[in-house]
C-alpha cells in the first residue's frame, strides 16, 4: 500500500506536471503554426477597442448570461472558486503579499471555496444529463467534471475537517513540506501525509488531480487558454 | 469507402485546418448556449439541427485523424471513422445549416458553424455527393468566364431590352447611355444578378445620383460559395475581379446578393478597388444628397429583414435605416438588435436548390414566420435575392399577407427630381 502511495504522491505528480506542460506547449506551437485565417471572421457591429471588448467577452461571458442566466450565475462562481483555489495553493509553495492583501488563512475562504465549486460541479454534471445538452455531451465532458469534482472532494474534505471539525493531525505545514520536497526533487513525504486518518483524502485527491491534469491538454479544457484568441477574432 | 476515397478526403480536411478551424474544433465544451440559437431547432425542436451537434459530427473526424486523444482513446470523444455513413450524416447537417452565423453571436467562444460546416461541404465535393445542381450552376458560371465571347452578344441585347424600363423610373439626359457596359475608367463597376429585377431599380438610381458607372458582364452570385468549394468559389470570383481591375473602376458595388457581398468584401483579402453593397451605395447618394426620395409613395408599415451575410456577418446595418428612414415614417424593426435577428431559412445554397428543399426550409423557418407575424407590418423589406425568395416562400405558405420588396427597387420607385 505505501509504494502505491509513493507511487501516486511522487512519480505520478512528476508524470502529470510534465504531461501537463508539455503537452500545452505541443498543442500551442501546433496552433501557432497553422496558418491564420485569411479573412475576418468578425461579427458585426463591431465595438471598439476590439481587444478590451474580446477581454470582456472572455472573462465574463456576456452571452452565458443573457441566454442562460442560471448556468451564468454557476459558472461564474465555479471560476472564480478555482482562481481562488489556485491561489490557495500557490501560497503552499510561499507566501505572497499581493494575495495577502486581505489577511488569511491558508486555504482562502475557510472551506466555502472548495464547497461552492463542488455544487458548481454537481449542477454542471446534472445539467448534462437533460437534454438537449444530453445529445450534444461525449463521453469526456462527464469525465472531466467526474475528475474535477472527485479531486475536489477530496481536497476540500481535507480543509473541511481542519476549518470545521477542529482536525489537525494533517496540517498545512505538511503539505508545504512535501511540495516543497518535490519542488527541490527531494521528494519526502512527512509522516503525517502518509499514515494520518486522513491521509487517504491526501493521496485521492492527488491521485485525481494527477488525472485531470494529464487529460488537460487533449480535452476541451483548452478553452481556457484559447477562449481569449478566439473572443477576439469574433470581435475582429 | 475504398482507402484512396479516404485518403483524398482525409487531404481536403487537413488543408482545412488553419488556426482558426483548429481553434473552432479544439474548443467546445458543448455548453449547450448555442442550442436555441438555431432557427432550425428552435423552429423543430430536433435536436441534430443545433449548432453543436452539427460540429460535432466534423469533430469527432478531426479527433480520429487529426488529434492524440482520438488516436489513443476513441471512446472519450467519440472519435469517428470516415464511412460512407458519416458522408450522409455531413450531408444532413451542411445542407440543414444556412451558415447565418446566429449561433456564433451566442457561443461563450464565439464558435463559427459556417466555418466547421465548409469542412463538411467540401468533403462533399471530394466524395462527389454535393447537390449536383449547385455545381453545375458553378460551372455555369465558370464557363461564362472562360468564353465571354460566345456571351457577349446576346448579353449586350437583353440589356438593351431594359432600358425602356429603367427610363420609366428616371428620365436620363439626352446621349446618356442608360445602361453602360464595359466603360474603361468608370467609377463604379456594379454587379448585379441575372434578372432584371436586380438591373433596372439599380441602373435608375446611380443614374438619378449621376454616377459614372458601368454594369458587369458577370452576376454577383457566387454558386461555388454555396457548393463550399473553394476553388470555384475562386474562379468564379476572379471574373470579376479581373474585370474591375481591366476597367480601372474605384469602387466594385454588389447588388443585393448576401453571399456574393461577403465573399466580395470580406473573403477575398485587399483589392485596389473598394467593394461596397448597394444598400451602402445607396444611403450614400441620400447623404450626399445625389438623389431625394419621396415619402408619401410608401404608405403602409415596412419592417427590414437583416439579410445574415450583409448584415451580421457583413456590417451593413445602420445603412439600411438611414434609408428606409428617408423612405417612411412608418417603419417598425423587427428585433432590437439586429445582430439577433432570425435568419430568413434560405441561405447556405438552400433557395438555390429549390423545390428540392421547400418543406426543409418551410418547417425550420416557422420562427421566422412568426416574428415578422408580430412586427404586423405590410411591406417586408430585405436586401438579398435568397432572402427575397425565401421570405416570398414563407409569406405564401404561412399566409403572413406582407408584400416582400427588395429595398433598392423601393428607393429606385421613390426617386425625385
Ligand atoms: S455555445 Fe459554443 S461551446 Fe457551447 S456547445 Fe455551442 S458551440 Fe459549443
Ligand atoms: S450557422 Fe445558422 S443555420 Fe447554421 S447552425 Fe448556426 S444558427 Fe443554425
Amino acid at each position: 500500500m505505501q509504494t502505491l502511495i509513493y507511487i501516486i504522491m511522487v512519480p505520478m505528480v512528476y508524470a502529470a506536471a510534465a504531461i501537463f506542460v508539455v503537452g500545452i506547449i505541443i498543442r500551442l506551437v501546433v496552433l501557432l503554426r497553422a496558418p491564420a485565417n485569411p479573412s475576418t471572421l468578425q461579427i458585426y457591429p463591431e465595438k471598439r477597442p476590439k481587444w478590451l471588448w474580446a477581454i470582456h467577452d472572455t472573462f465574463l461571458f456576456p452571452t452565458v448570461r443573457r441566454h442562460k442566466p442560471v448556468l451564468w450565475v454557476f459558472l461564474i462562481l465555479f471560476h472564480i472558486a478555482f482562481l481562488l483555489l489556485f491561489i490557495g495553493h500557490l501560497e503552499l509553495f510561499a507566501d505572497f503579499q499581493l494575495t495577502q492583501i486581505i489577511a488569511h488563512d491558508i486555504f482562502l475562504g475557510q472551506g466555502f471555496v472548495g464547497l461552492t465549486l463542488s455544487i458548481c460541479l454537481l449542477f454542471f454534471l446534472f445539467r448534462r444529463i437533460k437534454s438537449p445538452v444530453r445529445e450534444i455531451s461525449v463521453p469526456e465532458d462527464y469525465l472531466l467534471l467526474l475528475l474535477l469534482f472527485l479531486t475536489v472532494l477530496f481536497g476540500s474534505q481535507m480543509d473541511w475537517a481542519r476549518t470545521w471539525y477542529e482536525y489537525g493531525e494533517l496540517t498545512v505545514e505538511d503539505y508545504r513540506a512535501y511540495l516543497l520536497s518535490l519542488v527541490v526533487l527531494k521528494p519526502d513525504l512527512p509522516f503525517a501525509t502518509t499514515f494520518s486518518g486522513h491521509s487517504f483524502m491526501l493521496v485521492l485527491h492527488i491521485f485525481f488531480a494527477n488525472l485531470f491534469l494529464i487529460f488537460f491538454p487533449f480535452s476541451q479544457l483548452m478553452h481556457s487558454i484559447l477562449s481569449l484568441p478566439m473572443n477576439k477574432l469574433r470581435r475582429g | 469507402m475504398d482507402e484512396k476515397t479516404k485518403t483524398e478526403l482525409l487531404t481536403l480536411f487537413k488543408n482545412k485546418l488553419n488556426r482558426a478551424m483548429r481553434y473552432y474544433l479544439d474548443t467546445c465544451t458543448r455548453c449547450g448556449v448555442c442550442t436555441k440559437a438555431c432557427h432550425a431547432y428552435a423552429s423543430t425542436g430536433q435536436v441534430r439541427y443545433t449548432s453543436a451537434y452539427r460540429h460535432e459530427l466534423v469533430r469527432r473526424l478531426y479527433k480520429k485523424y487529426f488529434k492524440l486523444q482520438g488516436k489513443v482513446w476513441p471512446a472519450a470523444g467519440e472519435a469517428k471513422v470516415l464511412e460512407d455513413m458519416t458522408i450522409k450524416e455531413l450531408y444532413d447537417a451542411a445542407y440543414s445549416c444556412t451558415g447565418c452565423r446566429r449561433c456564433m453571436v451566442y457561443c461563450p467562444f464565439g464558435i463559427d458553424t459556417q466555418m466547421i460546416m465548409s469542412i463538411a461541404k467540401l468533403l462533399l465535393v471530394g466524395a462527389s455527393t454535393e447537390p449536383e445542381l449547385l455545381t453545375m450552376l458553378a460551372d455555369m458560371s465558370i464557363e461564362k468566364g472562360k468564353s465571354m465571347d460566345v456571351f457577349k452578344e446576346s448579353f449586350l441585347t437583353g440589356i438593351k431590352k431594359l432600358e425602356g424600363q429603367v427610363v420609366e423610373k428616371w428620365r436620363s439626359e439626352a446621349g446618356e447611355t442608360v445602361i453602360p457596359i464595359d466603360v474603361d475608367g468608370a467609377d463604379l463597376l456594379y454587379v448585379a444578378l441575372a434578372g432584371a429585377h436586380s438591373i433596372i431599380p439599380a441602373a435608375a438610381v446611380f443614374n438619378a445620383a449621376g454616377e459614372h458607372w458601368t454594369l458587369s458582364f458577370f452576376e454577383a452570385v457566387n454558386f461555388g460559395a454555396f457548393v463550399g468549394d473553394p476553388t470555384r468559389t475562386t474562379l468564379i470570383l476572379d471574373r470579376i475581379i479581373s474585370e474591375a481591375k481591366r476597367l480601372k473602376v474605384k469602387e466594385v458595388c454588389i447588388c443585393e446578393c448576401g453571399t456574393a457581398f461577403r465573399v466580395m468584401k470580406h473573403l477575398t483579402g485587399p483589392q485596389p478597388f473598394k467593394v461596397s453593397s448597394i444598400t451602402e451605395v445607396q444611403a450614400r447618394y441620400i447623404r450626399e444628397g445625389r438623389i431625394r426620395l419621396d415619402k408619401s409613395i410608401v404608405s403602409d408599415t415596412v419592417t427590414y429583414h437583416d439579410p445574415c451575410q450583409i448584415a451580421r456577418n457583413g456590417g451593413i446595418i445602420d445603412e439600411a435605416r438611414y434609408i428606409l428612414h428617408h423612405l417612411t415614417d412608418n417603419y417598425t424593426e423587427m428585433t432590437k438588435e439586429p445582430k439577433y435577428n432570425w435568419c430568413c431559412g434560405g441561405g447556405g445554397g438552400l433557395v438555390a436548390m429549390g423545390e428540392e428543399t421547400l418543406d426543409f426550409r418551410m418547417t425550420s423557418s416557422s420562427i421566422k414566420a412568426d416574428q415578422v407575424r408580430k412586427t404586423g407590418a405590410k411591406i417586408l423589406s430585405t436586401a438579398c435575392e435568397n432572402c427575397h425568395t425565401q421570405l416570398g416562400d414563407l409569406n405564401d405558405h404561412y399566409k403572413l399577407g406582407v408584400d416582400v420588396k427588395f429595398l433598392s427597387s423601393m428607393v429606385a420607385d421613390a426617386l425625385v427630381r
